[in-house]
């Protein structure tokens, strides 16, 4: 959405891939071997995100400039237990500053599953589910490809429940839309990715 | 335990946007701890977060890389959020979502009875005007009043089980309602059926009876 006029979607699809590769790479530098020249690379490129993502949200600079600094800390500090088989190096950054601002929020924790839980229904659980997500650089390309095909009403939706207002509640009145529209908008874009994604040789649900 | 009824997208994806309350986060859960098919579309929803994020416009920062580092090495650990979900008790036919909720084993909780066949266990300290967080336990046979939501009503099957027009629910499955959707749930077998509640508004009543009955069901 900020990518310049003139790249093509090639190009910005090979971006993507070569960031993914390099971002997932510094945490595992950093993980591994304390590497501070994957640090910086990763703040540099992060850390304006994660503080942008902060005040959509609706905080003060002020606050979102803090948390940002603990949120980069905590990723100096836990990059060894981040996994680039598991996710993208944005998807764990995501996570880590949606948890933490939720934490600041209600000064408790966000509310996850616990994944080795006993009660999974086996019956239901297919054997390569852990599979589906390997992050390689095809796995960027082909998430990046399903999200640009997205009709504009589709895509404003999205983005604007993952980096601006608070609910969909929100966004229907922003968007002066009755909320089973913003609701169906986000369905349908979910549907549509996963579709895309299936017939790009993935195998998501 | 065999999951039919699942979260919609759109729940799932405010779920990862972190929108939710905490009321309806256990929900999602919930279901998330025995559902594997939820799990990978959460997963997804994450992974679109940060695919989005890539794309998303910085702003400018007051500190280095390496002020941080420095930082970093003179503190201690700011918060560990894990602890306080990895210390939860565990109960027989409770996930662990919930189960950081509870005081005692489901037969064993203070519930109180609030109409025939029915009663509940109230877990949210607020006006129910906010809307409902709480666990339902109902007797055989019980017919609740037919109601819909003005928001979002998530209903997750605990224990046993109950029946209503849109389908039959059983332990692990979840009811992600919209507010256009009414419904009259039967408790359709001889074990009582538990059920956990969440919804962001009152309920709206269908008939007389239930209209009478809503300020002390509550649901």
């Amino acid at each position: 959405m900020n990518t310049p006029a003139t790249t093509q979607p090639k190009q910005r699809t090979d971006a993507a891939a070569a960031l993914r590769k390099r971002m997932g790479d510094n945490l595992v530098a950093i993980g591994e071997r304390k590497d501070e020249v994957a640090f910086a690379d990763i703040y540099s490129y992060y850390g304006g995100r994660v503080k942008s993502f902060l005040m959509g949200k609706g905080m003060n600079e002020e606050i979102a400039e803090e948390l940002t600094q603990e949120i980069m800390i905590t990723v100096w500090r836990r990059a060894e237990s981040y996994d680039p088989a598991k996710a993208a190096a944005s998807t764990w950054l995501f996570t880590i500053a949606r948890n933490r601002r939720i934490d600041y929020l209600r000064g408790n924790s966000r509310i996850e599953v616990e994944l080795d839980d006993e009660m999974l229904d086996l019956d239901n659980t297919e054997s390569d589910s852990q599979e589906k997500f390997v992050d390689d650089e095809q796995a960027a390309v082909r998430l990046n490809k399903a999200l640009e095909k997205l009709p504009h009403e589709q895509r404003q939706v999205m983005h604007l429940s993952y980096f601006r207002g608070q609910s969909h509640g929100a966004i229907a009145k922003w968007l002066d839309l009755p909320i089973g529209t913003v609701k169906s908008r986000i369905r349908l874009a979910m549907q549509a990715v996963r579709v895309s994604l299936q017939s790009d040789g993935g195998n998501l649900p | 335990m065999r999951v039919s009824h699942h979260l919609t997208d759109e729940t799932l994806q405010d779920y990862s946007v972190g929108s939710l309350s905490a009321p309806m986060e256990t929900l999602v859960a919930c279901h998330l701890t025995v559902c594997q098919h939820c799990r990978d579309r959460a997963v997804l929803a994450d992974q679109i977060g940060g695919e989005l994020f890539d794309k998303f416009e910085p702003v400018s920062l007051s500190q280095t890389s390496e002020q941080l580092i420095k930082q970093a090495a003179l503190s201690s650990p700011i918060h560990a959020p894990k602890t306080e979900q990895s210390s939860t008790r565990t109960f027989k036919d409770v996930p662990k979502p919930l189960a950081r909720f509870l005081s005692a084993e489901l037969d064993e909780l203070d519930w109180r009875r609030i109409a025939p066949g029915i009663k509940q266990v109230n877990l949210s300290e607020q006006h129910r005007s906010l809307g409902a967080f709480k666990l339902l336990h109902l007797a055989p046979g019980v017919v609740l009043s037919a109601h819909s939501h003005s928001d979002r009503e998530l209903t997750y099957v605990v224990k046993g089980s109950y029946q209503d027009e849109i389908g039959r629910f059983k332990a692990g499955d979840i009811a992600d309602l919209d507010g256009e959707v009414a419904h009259q749930p039967v408790v359709d077998t001889d074990e009582p059926c538990i059920a956990l509640i969440a919804s962001h508004s009152p309920v709206k009543y269908n008939g007389l009876f239930g209209k009478i009955m809503q300020p002390f069901v509550g649901i």
